[in-house]
């Protein structure tokens, strides 16, 4: 039962619910406790040991249901000839049939993933198949002799339960969980199969069907029959424990790959994963950084607040406090360029931003292709992949001109940026050869505490052409490549370390 | 005195016990206590505002005759308000009274090495058990039979806070640098942790406790639940009346009434000696359910839906 419970485990960690060494130690301790008699009362006892967020229980609950689910066989083996009618038996031919072309679909995944080699093999079956079919017909009912393998005695007999043991036996022997790609299903079907005695079984029907005996050859068809059925409840098997086991490490590469990759050559298929990724950093962010911090001003002493604490030293003063400064919450101002070449990157910082509530919650953001307008609201009122959507939509498109951004910005907003405010300028400072405007945003570099300016181009191409890179950085505190989640994660982790 | 070790000794003797103090539980939340009773391991209860997690702690206590020690924390609590604290009047009382008495102690000392040698004994004496201040978490393991500690919404407090709950979690010790390590008498407390999830509890913290969220309960359950607080109200209206509630949590409110508040409402409602729910005496409790102005007019635009559906059998 330890290795059941590690193994589940590490079920676990793979559907990202974070468990510890210690938390191992403590489910083996509840395990001891509460046994596991009690389906219900264990899953209870482990979900308060294991998974320490709703959201963790969640995966929890789900991923213990088919972890422990032992797989039942769902259906019945098709059954002995002697009990059932004739039409019972025609749609278990049938179903038989299918079974043999999923096989086929199932041999040439697993030639896919083992090479060469499974071509011949599955013409071998086929051939195989189509004589065993235009066997089948003439035997009738009548008695059947017994079968000599192991598996082939359990598939007689029907035995469900003990065929789920060997089955479960088999792959823990071929080491089912270690599965990582979905063109091995095939390869752990055929392995786990082979583990439970197909060999002998199928040596066994092939010298049953060329036996002289009708009762022999009804052996070898009904076994076949069966053996059928095993491969259909095997390959369920597979299939639920590589959803279970290997799920997610294709995900988390494409996850991985999804940081580094370019913002402006993310498919729009890609876009709610993505959003997850954003939010899962974000997360990560703020309860990095959700400590208001103290800055302790040397020096200064807090008269009342000593002498409130000296009282119990008979007013002898030797316990000094300091003033001290809570720091507020950065304020954030987002300018942002939704024209049609850095639309993307708007998006993503944006929703970067706003997933930042929790630590920064006076974001005020802006959008602008030629005019600029405030887009804050938008974001209160919606959902904030509907708000980014409608301010693509209402402010994205037209040529940029940063020039006139910035007059509108100082029109309406300038007063409101205080030595408090961080500025952040997202754009690639292409400016169509119109005015720069570059006072503006020097006044707007005097007021505010700082001014960063990201720009999803490379460093190598700021001032080629019409960027206007070169004369804006002058008045930047900070400017900064920025084209992928890592720089967006990384850029601003260092705002908020920076701006608190 | 309850037995403890017979109510401790199953889950369904736990969720039989609470019922009789009238806090009716899922198997969820008695099997956790069950856990906590028998692994030594603290509670770190989430869940949303008015679920019954502070009531929890407190229902333990009752039921294994326990004494509930508090501790409410809040942004700024530090270890001299939660853990100890020295007598400070009390030492300087006693400074200035060996000062007095200096000439006696003295008296005979062969020399100033063994002058301070014995002033030395004195020193040690200032920082001892006796000039303690023990605040609950050190009064907490000093308990003699166990109690039950309630760290009420530990999500309030600072993150060094966090990490000084640290030690006394895991191995139900403080460490006093003048002093030593005080440990636990006999039998370790009962912690249980609230939160209410206004922030991220750190990693370390989480690791040492086990993690129980208390959800909204579903229908049957809640009903349950007024029955035991509110026994006096009729059948028909307590069904009507939760599945109000239930009616309500689906909609998109700024705060959801939680189940302090149905129970607040059920006793509004047979204070006013009705028997069923109409749009009309909703209209008027409804600031009993819902605590936001902007809700209550949300609300009263669908009142007549929502009865109606409520009521509906």
């Amino acid at each position: 039962m330890e290795r059941t419970l590690s193994n589940f485990i590490r079920a676990l960690r793979n559907a990202e619910v974070r468990v510890s060494t210690a938390e191992t130690l403590d489910a083996f301790n509840a395990m001891e406790l509460v046994g596991y008699r009690d389906r219900a009362f264990l899953k209870d006892a482990l979900s308060m040991v294991l998974p320490k967020t709703a959201d963790e229980k969640e995966s929890f609950s789900q991923c213990f249901d088919s972890f422990f689910s032992f797989k039942k066989f769902d259906t019945d083996p098709p059954d002995d000839a002697a009990e059932v009618s004739e039409g019972a038996n025609d749609a278990n031919e049938g179903r038989e049939d299918n079974d043999g072309d999923a096989e086929e679909g199932g041999q040439g995944a697993e030639g896919r993933g083992a090479g060469a080699g499974g071509g011949g093999r599955k013409s071998k079956k086929k051939k195989g198949a189509a004589v065993d079919e235009s066997e089948d017909e003439d035997l009738g009912e009548g008695e059947m002799s017994a079968p000599a393998s192991n598996l082939g005695k359990l598939l007689i007999a029907g035995a469900r339960t003990d065929l789920a043991m060997a089955m479960a036996s088999a792959a823990e022997a071929v080491n089912l969980k270690e599965i990582q790609v979905f063109t091995q299903k095939g390869l752990y079907t055929r392995r786990i199969m082979e583990a439970m005695g197909l060999n002998d079984m199928a040596r066994e029907i092939s010298q049953l069907r060329q036996s002289r005996s009708t009762p022999d050859r009804r052996l070898g068809q009904e076994l076949k029959k069966r053996r059928e059925w095993l491969r259909e409840q095997v390959r369920d098997y597979v299939e639920q424990q590589f959803l279970l086991h290997a799920d997610s490490t294709g995900r988390r590469l494409r996850e991985d790959l999804l940081r580094r990759v370019k913002l402006s050559n993310v498919e729009q298929r890609n876009f709610r994963l993505i959003q997850e990724v954003v939010f899962r950093m974000a997360k990560k962010l703020a309860a990095l950084h959700s400590r208001r911090k103290k800055v302790f001003k040397r020096g200064a002493l807090n008269v009342p607040r000593t002498l409130r604490h000296n009282m119990a030293y008979d007013g002898a003063i030797f316990d000094l406090h300091w003033k001290s400064v809570k720091i507020d919450r950065p304020k954030v101002f987002a300018i942002c360029d939704v024209s049609g070449s850095v639309a993307n990157y708007a998006r993503f910082m944006l929703m970067f931003l706003y997933s930042l509530e929790e630590v920064m919650p006076k974001v005020r953001s802006f959008a602008f292709s030629s005019d600029l307008a405030e887009v804050t609201e938008l974001f209160d009122r919606n959902k904030i992949e509907d708000a980014i959507a409608k301010a693509l939509r209402d402010y994205g498109g037209g040529s940029t001109d940063y020039g006139q951004a910035f007059v509108d910005f100082k029109k309406n907003c300038l007063d409101d940026v205080d030595n408090r405010t961080t500025i952040i300028i997202l754009g690639d400072a292409r400016n169509n050869y119109g005015d720069p405007r570059a006072d503006i945003l020097k006044e707007m570099y005097d007021r505010c505490k700082r001014l960063i300016w990201l720009n999803p181009e490379s460093r190598n191409s700021w001032t080629v052409g019409d960027a206007e890179m070169r004369r804006y950085s002058a008045y930047c505190h900070q400017v900064e490549e920025c084209n992928s989640l890592m720089h967006l994660e990384r850029i601003v982790g260092n705002l908020l370390r920076t701006v608190q | 005195m309850p037995d403890i070790q017979q109510i401790a000794s199953s889950v369904e003797s736990i969720r039989k016990t609470f019922e009789q103090h009238r806090y009716i539980c899922s198997n969820q939340i008695a099997t956790a206590v069950y856990l906590a009773f028998h692994l030594k391991k603290p509670v770190l209860i989430e869940g949303p505002p008015g679920v019954g997690k502070t009531e929890l702690a407190k229902t333990t206590a009752t039921m294994l005759g326990l004494p509930l020690i508090r501790l409410q924390c809040y942004e700024g609590l530090d270890e001299s308000k939660a853990l100890y604290e020295w007598k400070y009047g009390k030492q300087l009382l006693y400074t200035q009274v060996l000062k007095e008495t200096l000439d006696e102690v003295l008296q005979g000392a062969k020399g100033f090495k063994e002058s301070v040698s014995r002033l030395h004994e004195f020193g040690d004496i200032f920082f001892s058990e006796e000039f303690i201040e023990p605040r609950p978490l050190l009064k907490a393991l000093k308990e003699e039979h166990g109690c039950v500690l309630l760290i009420d919404e530990v999500d309030k407090s600072d993150h060094e806070f966090e990490s000084l709950l640290l030690e006394i979690l895991s191995d139900y010790q403080v460490s006093i640098p003048e002093i030593g390590t005080v440990k636990a008498l006999a039998e370790p407390p009962l912690v249980f942790l609230t939160s209410n999830n206004t922030r991220e509890i750190s990693d370390a913290l989480k690791r040492r406790c086990l993690h129980l969220y208390i959800p909204f309960p579903d229908i049957d359950l809640e009903q349950r639940i007024i029955q035991a607080r509110v026994p006096e109200i009729l059948p028909e209206l307590r069904r009507q009346l939760v599945n109000f509630i239930h009616e309500l949590r689906g909609l998109d409110l700024k705060k959801v009434p939680a189940i302090s508040e149905t129970i607040d409402w059920a006793r509004t409602l047979l204070l006013l000696h009705t028997d069923r729910l109409d749009p009309e005496l909703v209209r008027d409790t409804l600031n009993v359910i819902l605590k936001f102005q902007e809700d209550i007019v949300n609300v009263q635009a669908e009142l007549t839906t929502l009865t109606s559906k409520a009521t509906k059998i």
